[in-house]
Protein backbone atom coordinates (compact mmCIF):
# COMPACT_ATOMS: atom_id res chain seq x y z
CA UNK A 1 0.00 0.00 0.00
CA UNK A 2 2.57 2.55 1.01
CA UNK A 3 4.62 1.66 -2.96
CA UNK A 4 1.74 2.52 -4.54
CA UNK A 5 1.16 5.57 -2.47
CA UNK A 6 4.76 6.82 -3.48
CA UNK A 7 4.10 5.60 -6.89
CA UNK A 8 1.34 8.11 -6.74
CA UNK A 9 3.37 10.88 -5.18
CA UNK A 10 5.99 10.32 -7.83
CA UNK A 11 3.41 10.87 -10.79
CA UNK A 12 2.10 13.89 -9.01
CA UNK A 13 5.12 15.34 -8.24
CA UNK A 14 6.80 15.49 -11.90
CA UNK A 15 5.00 16.96 -15.16
CA UNK A 16 5.83 14.49 -17.34
CA UNK A 17 2.80 12.50 -17.21
CA UNK A 18 0.71 15.79 -17.41
CA UNK A 19 2.56 16.33 -20.92
CA UNK A 20 2.40 13.13 -22.64
CA UNK A 21 -1.53 13.10 -21.41
CA UNK A 22 -1.84 16.29 -22.84
CA UNK A 23 -0.22 15.41 -26.56
CA UNK A 24 -2.36 11.93 -26.06
CA UNK A 25 -5.43 14.66 -26.47
CA UNK A 26 -4.45 16.22 -28.90
CA UNK A 27 -3.55 13.17 -30.85
CA UNK A 28 -7.09 12.46 -30.31
CA UNK A 29 -8.40 15.93 -31.49
CA UNK A 30 -6.23 15.40 -34.67
CA UNK A 31 -7.49 11.45 -35.55
CA UNK A 32 -11.43 13.11 -34.82
CA UNK A 33 -10.72 15.95 -36.83
CA UNK A 34 -8.90 13.85 -40.32
CA UNK A 35 -11.84 11.03 -39.45
CA UNK A 36 -14.59 13.96 -40.27
CA UNK A 37 -13.10 16.23 -42.10
CA UNK A 38 -10.92 13.65 -44.36
CA UNK A 39 -12.90 11.01 -44.67
CA UNK A 40 -10.01 8.07 -46.15
CA UNK A 41 -10.35 7.19 -50.00
CA UNK A 42 -9.03 3.91 -49.21
CA UNK A 43 -11.87 2.97 -47.85
CA UNK A 44 -14.56 -0.03 -49.12
CA UNK A 45 -17.40 2.41 -49.10
CA UNK A 46 -17.39 3.52 -52.80
CA UNK A 47 -18.54 6.98 -52.56
CA UNK A 48 -16.19 8.84 -50.02
CA UNK A 49 -19.08 11.57 -48.72
CA UNK A 50 -21.22 8.22 -48.02
CA UNK A 51 -19.04 7.29 -45.19
CA UNK A 52 -20.33 9.43 -42.36
CA UNK A 53 -23.97 7.56 -43.30
CA UNK A 54 -22.26 4.56 -42.40
CA UNK A 55 -22.78 3.54 -38.67
CA UNK A 56 -19.85 1.97 -38.16
CA UNK A 57 -17.57 4.57 -39.04
CA UNK A 58 -19.65 7.09 -37.13
CA UNK A 59 -18.69 4.78 -34.10
CA UNK A 60 -15.39 4.89 -34.83
CA UNK A 61 -14.90 8.22 -34.68
CA UNK A 62 -15.80 8.10 -31.05
CA UNK A 63 -13.67 5.01 -30.73
CA UNK A 64 -10.48 7.63 -32.61
CA UNK A 65 -9.43 8.10 -28.80
CA UNK A 66 -8.26 4.33 -28.87
CA UNK A 67 -5.11 5.41 -31.39
CA UNK A 68 -3.84 7.37 -28.33
CA UNK A 69 -3.08 4.03 -26.62
CA UNK A 70 0.15 4.38 -27.56
CA UNK A 71 0.71 7.55 -25.60
CA UNK A 72 0.01 5.11 -21.92
CA UNK A 73 2.43 2.78 -23.13
CA UNK A 74 4.94 5.48 -23.37
CA UNK A 75 3.81 7.06 -20.40
CA UNK A 76 4.34 3.18 -18.62
CA UNK A 77 7.43 2.79 -19.95
CA UNK A 78 9.08 5.99 -18.82
CA UNK A 79 7.48 5.61 -15.26
CA UNK A 80 9.53 2.91 -15.17
CA UNK A 81 12.88 4.00 -16.80
CA UNK A 82 13.35 7.11 -15.58
CA UNK A 83 14.14 5.82 -11.77
CA UNK A 84 17.02 4.67 -13.60
CA UNK A 85 17.34 7.10 -15.53
CA UNK A 86 17.27 9.82 -12.59
CA UNK A 87 19.02 7.04 -10.29
CA UNK A 88 16.15 7.55 -8.07
CA UNK A 89 15.83 3.78 -8.13
CA UNK A 90 18.04 3.76 -5.16
CA UNK A 91 15.94 5.31 -2.90
CA UNK A 92 12.85 3.15 -4.19
CA UNK A 93 14.45 -0.07 -3.56
CA UNK A 94 16.29 1.85 -0.26
CA UNK A 95 12.65 1.87 0.78
CA UNK A 96 11.28 -1.65 -0.98
CA UNK A 97 14.13 -4.10 -1.14
CA UNK A 98 12.26 -6.26 -2.45
CA UNK A 99 11.72 -5.49 -6.48
CA UNK A 100 9.18 -7.51 -7.80
CA UNK A 101 6.92 -5.95 -5.50
CA UNK A 102 7.98 -2.53 -6.80
CA UNK A 103 7.37 -3.01 -10.39
CA UNK A 104 4.13 -4.45 -9.30
CA UNK A 105 2.86 -1.19 -7.21
CA UNK A 106 4.06 0.71 -10.46
CA UNK A 107 2.28 -1.38 -12.95
CA UNK A 108 -1.27 -0.80 -10.72
CA UNK A 109 -0.63 2.45 -9.83
CA UNK A 110 0.08 3.15 -14.09
CA UNK A 111 -2.86 1.45 -14.72
CA UNK A 112 -5.25 3.86 -12.84
CA UNK A 113 -2.90 6.65 -14.16
CA UNK A 114 -4.24 4.68 -18.03
CA UNK A 115 -7.57 4.22 -17.33
CA UNK A 116 -7.85 8.00 -16.64
CA UNK A 117 -5.89 8.91 -19.52
CA UNK A 118 -8.21 6.62 -21.44
CA UNK A 119 -11.21 8.10 -19.89
CA UNK A 120 -10.36 12.13 -21.03
CA UNK A 121 -9.33 10.46 -24.61
CA UNK A 122 -13.08 9.12 -24.75
CA UNK A 123 -14.64 12.29 -23.39
CA UNK A 124 -13.04 14.61 -26.18
CA UNK A 125 -13.34 12.53 -29.10
CA UNK A 126 -16.82 11.81 -27.70
CA UNK A 127 -17.88 15.34 -27.76
CA UNK A 128 -15.67 16.09 -30.47
CA UNK A 129 -17.41 13.77 -32.70
CA UNK A 130 -21.00 15.52 -31.60
CA UNK A 131 -19.53 19.21 -32.26
CA UNK A 132 -17.94 18.64 -35.62
CA UNK A 133 -20.54 16.05 -37.29
CA UNK A 134 -23.23 19.12 -35.98
CA UNK A 135 -24.93 20.12 -39.46
CA UNK A 136 -24.01 17.33 -41.13
CA UNK A 137 -25.79 14.81 -42.49
CA UNK A 138 -24.65 11.38 -40.68
CA UNK A 139 -25.34 8.09 -39.24
CA UNK A 140 -26.55 8.69 -35.41
CA UNK A 141 -24.19 8.18 -32.68
CA UNK A 142 -24.81 5.65 -31.00
CA UNK A 143 -24.84 5.89 -27.30
CA UNK A 144 -24.55 1.97 -26.29
CA UNK A 145 -21.60 1.89 -28.89
CA UNK A 146 -20.34 4.73 -27.51
CA UNK A 147 -20.82 3.06 -23.54
CA UNK A 148 -19.22 -0.35 -25.34
CA UNK A 149 -16.19 1.89 -26.00
CA UNK A 150 -15.83 3.65 -23.36
CA UNK A 151 -15.50 0.36 -21.13
CA UNK A 152 -13.02 -0.69 -23.90
CA UNK A 153 -10.92 2.37 -23.59
CA UNK A 154 -10.75 2.37 -20.21
CA UNK A 155 -9.42 -1.58 -20.05
CA UNK A 156 -7.42 -1.20 -23.32
CA UNK A 157 -5.76 2.00 -21.39
CA UNK A 158 -4.84 0.28 -18.10
CA UNK A 159 -3.18 -2.47 -19.67
CA UNK A 160 -1.24 -0.24 -22.12
CA UNK A 161 0.17 1.12 -19.85
CA UNK A 162 0.78 -2.07 -17.55
CA UNK A 163 2.51 -3.43 -20.52
CA UNK A 164 4.78 -0.28 -20.95
CA UNK A 165 5.71 -0.51 -17.12
CA UNK A 166 6.54 -4.09 -18.34
CA UNK A 167 8.46 -3.06 -21.15
CA UNK A 168 10.46 -0.58 -18.55
CA UNK A 169 10.96 -2.83 -16.05
CA UNK A 170 13.01 -5.06 -19.14
CA UNK A 171 14.91 -2.50 -20.65
CA UNK A 172 16.55 -0.06 -18.29
CA UNK A 173 17.72 2.76 -20.47
CA UNK A 174 14.83 5.11 -21.48
CA UNK A 175 15.69 6.15 -24.71
CA UNK A 176 16.13 2.22 -25.75
CA UNK A 177 13.05 1.26 -24.09
CA UNK A 178 11.27 3.95 -26.04
CA UNK A 179 12.70 3.54 -29.00
CA UNK A 180 12.19 -0.41 -28.86
CA UNK A 181 8.54 0.25 -28.35
CA UNK A 182 8.51 3.08 -30.75
CA UNK A 183 9.82 0.84 -33.70
CA UNK A 184 8.03 -2.39 -32.86
CA UNK A 185 4.56 -0.42 -32.83
CA UNK A 186 5.09 1.73 -35.80
CA UNK A 187 7.11 -0.24 -38.00
CA UNK A 188 7.63 -4.03 -36.95
CA UNK A 189 3.88 -4.62 -36.14
CA UNK A 190 2.35 -3.28 -39.48
CA UNK A 191 5.01 -5.05 -41.52
CA UNK A 192 4.08 -8.66 -39.50
CA UNK A 193 0.54 -7.35 -39.83
CA UNK A 194 0.87 -6.97 -43.55
CA UNK A 195 2.88 -9.80 -44.38
CA UNK A 196 1.85 -12.38 -41.82
CA UNK A 197 -1.95 -11.64 -41.22
CA UNK A 198 -3.02 -14.27 -38.31
CA UNK A 199 -0.34 -12.26 -36.25
CA UNK A 200 -2.60 -9.14 -36.19
CA UNK A 201 -4.89 -10.50 -33.32
CA UNK A 202 -1.96 -11.91 -31.30
CA UNK A 203 0.66 -8.76 -31.47
CA UNK A 204 -0.05 -6.34 -28.93
CA UNK A 205 -1.66 -3.18 -31.32
CA UNK A 206 -4.06 -5.78 -32.77
CA UNK A 207 -4.83 -7.03 -29.02
CA UNK A 208 -5.26 -3.58 -27.68
CA UNK A 209 -7.87 -2.98 -31.13
CA UNK A 210 -9.47 -5.86 -30.01
CA UNK A 211 -10.26 -4.66 -25.77
CA UNK A 212 -11.54 -1.35 -27.95
CA UNK A 213 -13.45 -2.76 -30.67
CA UNK A 214 -11.31 -0.65 -33.05
CA UNK A 215 -13.23 -1.98 -35.97
CA UNK A 216 -12.24 0.71 -38.70
CA UNK A 217 -8.25 1.29 -38.68
CA UNK A 218 -7.03 3.77 -40.92
CA UNK A 219 -10.67 3.45 -42.97
CA UNK A 220 -9.95 -0.50 -43.13
CA UNK A 221 -12.36 -3.05 -41.41
CA UNK A 222 -10.35 -4.71 -39.48
CA UNK A 223 -11.20 -8.45 -39.30
CA UNK A 224 -9.88 -11.30 -37.06
CA UNK A 225 -9.10 -9.77 -34.40
CA UNK A 226 -9.63 -12.13 -31.03
CA UNK A 227 -12.85 -11.22 -29.18
CA UNK A 228 -11.89 -8.49 -26.51
CA UNK A 229 -11.76 -11.20 -23.46
CA UNK A 230 -9.37 -12.81 -25.77
CA UNK A 231 -7.41 -9.59 -26.69
CA UNK A 232 -7.20 -8.46 -22.55
CA UNK A 233 -5.65 -11.47 -22.09
CA UNK A 234 -3.32 -11.57 -24.77
CA UNK A 235 -1.97 -7.78 -23.30
CA UNK A 236 -1.80 -9.21 -19.85
CA UNK A 237 0.30 -12.01 -21.39
CA UNK A 238 2.53 -9.83 -22.50
CA UNK A 239 3.23 -7.75 -19.60
CA UNK A 240 3.60 -11.13 -17.56
CA UNK A 241 6.35 -12.86 -19.54
CA UNK A 242 7.94 -9.19 -19.65
CA UNK A 243 7.36 -8.77 -15.96
CA UNK A 244 9.03 -11.99 -15.26
CA UNK A 245 11.85 -11.83 -17.66
CA UNK A 246 12.75 -8.77 -16.08
CA UNK A 247 12.69 -10.35 -12.80
CA UNK A 248 15.24 -12.61 -13.31
CA UNK A 249 17.14 -10.47 -15.39
CA UNK A 250 17.23 -6.36 -15.52
CA UNK A 251 15.70 -6.69 -11.72
CA UNK A 252 18.32 -8.51 -10.50
CA UNK A 253 21.09 -6.35 -11.87
CA UNK A 254 23.16 -4.37 -9.11
CA UNK A 255 22.23 -0.42 -8.36
CA UNK A 256 25.43 1.29 -8.76
CA UNK B 1 14.55 5.94 16.38
CA UNK B 2 13.43 2.20 17.17
CA UNK B 3 15.24 2.41 20.81
CA UNK B 4 17.16 -0.56 20.47
CA UNK B 5 20.97 -0.31 18.79
CA UNK B 6 21.87 -1.83 15.35
CA UNK B 7 25.10 -2.61 14.40
CA UNK B 8 26.62 -3.44 11.08
CA UNK B 9 28.79 -6.44 10.09
CA UNK B 10 29.97 -7.00 6.93
CA UNK B 11 31.79 -10.85 6.57
CA UNK B 12 34.12 -11.80 4.02
CA UNK B 13 32.45 -9.57 1.66
CA UNK B 14 33.85 -10.13 -2.21
CA UNK B 15 32.12 -8.16 -5.07
CA UNK B 16 33.63 -9.14 -8.26
CA UNK B 17 31.76 -6.73 -11.46
CA UNK B 18 31.23 -8.14 -14.58
CA UNK B 19 31.51 -11.83 -15.54
CA UNK B 20 34.67 -13.77 -15.04
CA UNK B 21 38.28 -11.87 -14.94
CA UNK B 22 35.93 -8.61 -13.85
CA UNK B 23 36.50 -5.84 -11.72
CA UNK B 24 37.65 -7.24 -8.07
CA UNK B 25 36.15 -4.02 -6.25
CA UNK B 26 35.85 -5.51 -3.11
CA UNK B 27 37.28 -8.36 -2.02
CA UNK B 28 37.20 -10.48 1.56
CA UNK B 29 36.59 -7.45 3.89
CA UNK B 30 35.71 -8.13 7.13
CA UNK B 31 34.13 -5.30 9.57
CA UNK B 32 31.79 -4.31 12.46
CA UNK B 33 30.32 -1.12 13.12
CA UNK B 34 29.24 -0.28 16.66
CA UNK B 35 26.88 2.15 17.77
CA UNK B 36 26.86 4.66 19.75
CA UNK B 37 30.23 5.71 17.47
CA UNK B 38 30.90 7.47 14.69
CA UNK B 39 32.64 4.70 12.50
CA UNK B 40 35.12 6.54 9.33
CA UNK B 41 35.14 4.17 6.74
CA UNK B 42 38.58 5.51 4.10
CA UNK B 43 40.08 4.17 1.09
CA UNK B 44 41.17 6.13 -1.79
CA UNK B 45 39.06 6.75 -5.25
CA UNK B 46 38.15 3.63 -6.37
CA UNK B 47 39.02 1.46 -3.61
CA UNK B 48 35.66 -0.23 -2.91
CA UNK B 49 33.62 1.73 -0.61
CA UNK B 50 30.84 2.69 -2.35
CA UNK B 51 29.90 -1.47 -3.32
CA UNK B 52 31.15 -1.98 0.09
CA UNK B 53 27.95 0.06 1.27
CA UNK B 54 25.59 -0.77 -1.07
CA UNK B 55 25.92 -4.36 -0.39
CA UNK B 56 25.13 -3.37 3.02
CA UNK B 57 22.30 -1.69 1.69
CA UNK B 58 20.57 -4.45 -0.66
CA UNK B 59 21.35 -2.82 -3.84
CA UNK B 60 24.11 -5.31 -4.79
CA UNK B 61 24.30 -8.14 -4.46
CA UNK B 62 27.71 -9.68 -3.31
CA UNK B 63 29.88 -12.33 -5.17
CA UNK B 64 30.32 -14.08 -1.96
CA UNK B 65 29.92 -13.20 1.74
CA UNK B 66 27.52 -11.66 3.57
CA UNK B 67 26.67 -7.57 5.02
CA UNK B 68 24.37 -7.72 8.14
CA UNK B 69 21.80 -4.76 9.27
CA UNK B 70 21.59 -6.27 13.50
CA UNK B 71 21.51 -9.70 12.72
CA UNK B 72 20.08 -9.76 9.22
CA UNK B 73 20.70 -8.57 5.64
CA UNK B 74 18.93 -6.00 4.82
CA UNK B 75 16.48 -7.18 1.59
CA UNK B 76 15.04 -8.99 5.04
CA UNK B 77 14.29 -6.07 7.07
CA UNK B 78 10.70 -4.94 7.73
CA UNK B 79 10.79 -1.63 7.81
CA UNK B 80 14.07 -0.67 6.67
CA UNK B 81 14.02 3.19 6.82
CA UNK B 82 12.70 3.00 10.36
CA UNK B 83 16.31 0.87 10.96
CA UNK B 84 18.72 2.68 8.67
CA UNK B 85 19.01 5.99 6.79
CA UNK B 86 21.42 5.84 3.81
CA UNK B 87 23.02 8.86 1.53
CA UNK B 88 24.93 7.28 -1.07
CA UNK B 89 27.09 9.28 -3.94
CA UNK B 90 24.91 9.69 -7.07
CA UNK B 91 21.98 8.36 -5.75
CA UNK B 92 19.42 10.65 -7.76
CA UNK B 93 16.91 13.20 -7.49
CA UNK B 94 14.55 13.89 -9.97
CA UNK B 95 15.67 17.44 -11.03
CA UNK B 96 12.01 18.50 -11.74
CA UNK B 97 10.71 17.40 -8.35
CA UNK B 98 11.19 19.89 -5.21
CA UNK B 99 13.26 19.10 -2.13
CA UNK B 100 9.51 18.26 -0.24
CA UNK B 101 8.04 16.62 -3.43
CA UNK B 102 11.61 14.35 -2.98
CA UNK B 103 10.82 13.48 0.45
CA UNK B 104 7.14 13.49 0.34
CA UNK B 105 7.72 10.28 -2.57
CA UNK B 106 10.16 8.23 0.12
CA UNK B 107 7.88 9.43 3.22
CA UNK B 108 4.74 7.84 1.38
CA UNK B 109 7.11 4.67 0.62
CA UNK B 110 7.31 4.17 4.01
CA UNK B 111 4.35 5.66 5.72
CA UNK B 112 6.14 8.62 7.25
CA UNK B 113 3.92 11.00 8.45
CA UNK B 114 4.21 14.53 5.99
CA UNK B 115 5.42 16.77 8.77
CA UNK B 116 8.70 14.79 9.36
CA UNK B 117 9.42 16.23 6.23
CA UNK B 118 9.95 19.70 7.16
CA UNK B 119 11.35 18.47 10.27
CA UNK B 120 14.57 16.82 8.52
CA UNK B 121 14.63 19.80 5.91
CA UNK B 122 15.04 22.42 9.06
CA UNK B 123 17.43 19.67 11.06
CA UNK B 124 19.63 20.07 7.68
CA UNK B 125 19.06 23.14 7.00
CA UNK B 126 16.89 22.99 3.74
CA UNK B 127 13.95 25.50 5.43
CA UNK B 128 14.01 27.76 3.07
CA UNK B 129 14.49 25.99 0.09
CA UNK B 130 12.23 23.03 0.48
CA UNK B 131 9.90 24.17 -2.55
CA UNK B 132 12.26 25.07 -5.07
CA UNK B 133 13.44 22.20 -7.93
CA UNK B 134 16.55 19.80 -7.00
CA UNK B 135 17.79 20.69 -10.34
CA UNK B 136 18.96 23.91 -9.66
CA UNK B 137 20.77 23.14 -6.31
CA UNK B 138 24.71 22.96 -5.95
CA UNK B 139 26.04 20.21 -4.68
CA UNK B 140 26.10 20.96 -0.91
CA UNK B 141 22.45 21.67 -1.21
CA UNK B 142 22.25 18.06 -2.31
CA UNK B 143 24.43 16.57 0.03
CA UNK B 144 21.63 18.04 2.95
CA UNK B 145 18.69 16.66 1.14
CA UNK B 146 20.47 13.46 0.80
CA UNK B 147 21.35 13.57 4.74
CA UNK B 148 17.44 14.79 5.38
CA UNK B 149 16.29 11.85 3.23
CA UNK B 150 18.50 9.36 5.63
CA UNK B 151 16.71 10.73 8.63
CA UNK B 152 13.63 10.63 7.23
CA UNK B 153 12.51 7.29 9.09
CA UNK B 154 14.43 8.50 12.40
CA UNK B 155 16.45 5.47 11.61
CA UNK B 156 19.00 3.52 14.41
CA UNK B 157 21.80 3.63 12.20
CA UNK B 158 22.79 6.14 9.22
CA UNK B 159 25.08 5.31 6.53
CA UNK B 160 26.28 8.51 4.81
CA UNK B 161 29.03 7.67 1.33
CA UNK B 162 31.36 10.68 0.97
CA UNK B 163 28.94 13.26 3.08
CA UNK B 164 31.67 16.09 3.45
CA UNK B 165 31.95 16.02 -0.98
CA UNK B 166 30.64 19.73 -1.61
CA UNK B 167 30.15 20.82 1.55
CA UNK B 168 32.21 24.45 3.11
CA UNK B 169 34.49 24.22 5.77
CA UNK B 170 31.41 25.66 7.81
CA UNK B 171 29.39 22.67 6.59
CA UNK B 172 31.57 20.04 7.29
CA UNK B 173 32.19 21.50 10.91
CA UNK B 174 28.03 21.55 11.30
CA UNK B 175 27.98 18.17 10.11
CA UNK B 176 30.60 16.80 12.35
CA UNK B 177 28.91 17.50 15.57
CA UNK B 178 25.50 16.85 13.66
CA UNK B 179 26.94 13.41 13.51
CA UNK B 180 28.23 13.64 16.89
CA UNK B 181 25.29 14.01 18.74
CA UNK B 182 23.65 11.37 16.44
CA UNK B 183 26.16 9.30 18.26
CA UNK B 184 25.57 10.57 21.24
CA UNK B 185 22.09 9.12 21.22
CA UNK B 186 23.41 5.84 20.51
CA UNK B 187 22.66 5.55 16.78
CA UNK B 188 25.35 3.95 15.01
CA UNK B 189 27.01 6.07 12.12
CA UNK B 190 29.01 4.85 9.14
CA UNK B 191 30.61 7.48 6.91
CA UNK B 192 33.09 7.06 4.24
CA UNK B 193 35.16 9.25 2.79
CA UNK B 194 38.77 9.38 0.94
CA UNK B 195 40.31 12.31 2.79
CA UNK B 196 40.58 11.15 6.09
CA UNK B 197 41.70 14.80 7.39
CA UNK B 198 38.35 15.48 6.62
CA UNK B 199 36.42 13.06 9.13
CA UNK B 200 39.65 13.06 11.37
CA UNK B 201 37.51 15.29 14.35
CA UNK B 202 34.33 13.26 13.62
CA UNK B 203 35.12 9.71 14.17
CA UNK B 204 35.84 7.36 16.73
CA UNK B 205 36.78 4.49 14.45
CA UNK B 206 38.40 4.09 11.61
CA UNK B 207 37.81 1.02 8.50
CA UNK B 208 40.68 1.79 5.86
CA UNK B 209 40.65 -0.20 2.81
CA UNK B 210 43.09 -0.33 -0.32
CA UNK B 211 42.21 -1.96 -3.74
CA UNK B 212 38.82 -3.23 -1.84
CA UNK B 213 40.93 -5.18 1.08
CA UNK B 214 41.28 -4.08 4.50
CA UNK B 215 44.75 -2.31 6.01
CA UNK B 216 43.45 -1.39 9.06
CA UNK B 217 40.66 -2.03 11.68
CA UNK B 218 40.31 -0.36 14.97
CA UNK B 219 39.72 3.13 16.94
CA UNK B 220 41.22 6.50 15.69
CA UNK B 221 43.04 6.17 18.52
CA UNK B 222 44.98 2.67 18.33
CA UNK B 223 45.74 4.00 14.83
CA UNK B 224 47.36 7.04 15.49
CA UNK B 225 49.38 5.49 19.08
CA UNK B 226 50.21 2.35 16.89
CA UNK B 227 52.80 4.28 14.46
CA UNK B 228 56.00 4.99 15.49
CA UNK B 229 56.44 8.23 16.90
CA UNK B 230 59.36 11.22 15.46
CA UNK B 231 61.52 13.20 17.68
CA UNK B 232 62.96 15.86 15.97
CA UNK B 233 66.34 17.22 17.63
CA UNK B 234 68.75 19.61 16.66
CA UNK B 235 71.46 20.70 17.52
CA UNK B 236 74.48 23.27 16.82
CA UNK B 237 76.85 20.40 17.08
CA UNK B 238 75.12 18.32 14.74
CA UNK B 239 78.05 16.38 14.05
CA UNK B 240 78.53 14.60 17.34
CA UNK B 241 75.15 14.36 17.95
CA UNK B 242 74.44 12.67 14.91
CA UNK B 243 77.50 10.32 15.73
CA UNK B 244 75.98 9.58 19.54
CA UNK B 245 72.35 8.55 17.95
CA UNK B 246 74.21 6.46 15.21
CA UNK B 247 75.22 4.29 18.55
CA UNK B 248 71.93 3.57 19.66
CA UNK B 249 70.89 -0.24 17.74
CA UNK B 250 67.18 0.71 18.18
CA UNK B 251 66.76 4.43 16.67
CA UNK B 252 67.03 5.54 12.76
CA UNK B 253 67.45 8.70 11.54
CA UNK B 254 67.02 11.18 8.74
CA UNK B 255 68.79 14.81 8.03
CA UNK B 256 66.59 17.41 7.61
CA UNK B 257 66.89 20.53 5.73
CA UNK B 258 67.84 23.21 8.55
CA UNK B 259 70.12 20.34 9.82
CA UNK B 260 68.15 18.63 12.42
CA UNK B 261 67.17 15.01 12.70
CA UNK B 262 63.97 13.19 12.30
CA UNK B 263 64.68 10.15 14.93
CA UNK B 264 62.28 7.34 15.30
CA UNK B 265 62.64 4.13 17.39
CA UNK B 266 63.75 5.80 20.57
CA UNK B 267 61.76 8.68 22.48
CA UNK B 268 62.66 12.34 23.23
CA UNK B 269 63.60 11.43 26.47
CA UNK B 270 65.90 8.90 25.60
CA UNK B 271 67.24 11.34 23.06
CA UNK B 272 67.79 14.37 25.59
CA UNK B 273 69.61 12.07 28.08
CA UNK B 274 71.97 10.79 25.17
CA UNK B 275 72.73 14.64 24.55
CA UNK B 276 73.12 15.16 28.19
CA UNK B 277 75.33 12.48 28.71
CA UNK B 278 77.78 13.60 25.68
CA UNK B 279 77.66 16.95 26.66
CA UNK B 280 76.26 18.26 23.30
CA UNK B 281 73.79 20.82 23.79
CA UNK B 282 70.43 21.18 21.89
CA UNK B 283 68.48 24.01 20.65
CA UNK B 284 64.89 21.76 20.12
CA UNK B 285 63.94 18.35 21.22
CA UNK B 286 60.55 17.47 20.33
CA UNK B 287 58.03 14.56 19.78
CA UNK B 288 56.49 15.84 16.25
CA UNK B 289 52.46 15.68 16.07
CA UNK B 290 50.94 12.63 14.55
CA UNK B 291 50.76 13.40 11.27
CA UNK B 292 47.13 10.67 10.69
CA UNK B 293 46.86 11.99 7.42
CA UNK B 294 50.93 10.81 6.10
CA UNK B 295 49.80 7.10 7.42
CA UNK B 296 47.10 7.12 6.17
CA UNK B 297 48.37 8.35 2.93
CA UNK B 298 51.01 5.39 3.51
CA UNK B 299 48.58 2.75 4.51
CA UNK B 300 46.64 3.54 1.03
CA UNK B 301 49.62 4.03 -1.09
CA UNK B 302 49.37 1.58 -3.98
CA UNK B 303 52.68 -0.09 -2.68
CA UNK B 304 53.16 0.20 0.89
CA UNK B 305 51.13 -0.10 3.84
CA UNK B 306 49.20 -3.82 3.68
CA UNK B 307 48.67 -4.79 7.37
N1 LIG C 1 28.78 -1.14 -11.79
C1 LIG C 1 30.11 -1.33 -11.88
N2 LIG C 1 30.62 -2.06 -12.90
C2 LIG C 1 31.94 -2.27 -12.99
N3 LIG C 1 32.84 -1.79 -12.13
C3 LIG C 1 32.41 -1.06 -11.10
C4 LIG C 1 31.02 -0.78 -10.92
N4 LIG C 1 30.87 -0.02 -9.80
C5 LIG C 1 32.12 0.17 -9.31
N5 LIG C 1 33.05 -0.45 -10.08
C6 LIG C 1 34.50 -0.49 -9.85
O1 LIG C 1 34.74 -0.99 -8.58
C7 LIG C 1 35.83 -0.32 -7.97
C8 LIG C 1 35.39 0.26 -6.64
O2 LIG C 1 34.53 1.33 -6.88
P1 LIG C 1 33.79 2.11 -5.71
O3 LIG C 1 33.16 1.12 -4.80
O4 LIG C 1 32.90 3.11 -6.31
O5 LIG C 1 35.01 2.81 -4.96
P2 LIG C 1 35.00 4.08 -4.00
O6 LIG C 1 33.60 4.35 -3.56
O7 LIG C 1 35.90 3.68 -2.87
O8 LIG C 1 35.57 5.21 -4.78
C9 LIG C 1 36.30 0.69 -8.98
O9 LIG C 1 37.37 0.13 -9.67
C10 LIG C 1 35.13 0.89 -9.87
O10 LIG C 1 35.55 1.24 -11.16
MG1 LIG D 1 32.56 6.11 -3.75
Amino acid sequence: MNALRAEFRKIITTKIVFWLTAFSLAFTALTVLLSVYLVPTSARVVNSSMLLQVPEYVNSIVAACGNASIFVIIIGIIGMTSEYRHMTITATFLASPRRSPVVLAKAVAYAIVGALVGVLNFCLSLSLTYITLAGKEHAPIEMSQALHTLIGVIIGFALGAIVGVSVGALIRNQVAAVIAALVFLLLVQPLLNAFVEWTTAWLPGGALDSVMNLTYRQGQLSSGLLPSWGGGLVLLGYAAVLGAIASFTTLKRDIT
Amino acid sequence: MTGNSVGLEVRSLTKVFGRGDGVRAVSDLSFRVEPGRVTGFLGPNGSGKTTTLRCLLGLVTPTSGQTLVGDQPYRELHDPLHVVGAALEASGFHPGRTAVGHLGVVAASAGIARSRIFEVLELVGLADAGHRKVGGYSLGMRQRLSLATALLGDPSVLILDEPANGLDPEGIAWLRNFLRSLAAEGRTVLISSHVLSEVQLTVDDVVIIRKGELVSYGSLQALSTGMNAHVIVRSPDSGRLGEALRSVPAASMTTQENGAFLVTGISAAEIGEIAFSHNIMLHELHTQEHDLEAVFLELTSSEGGAA
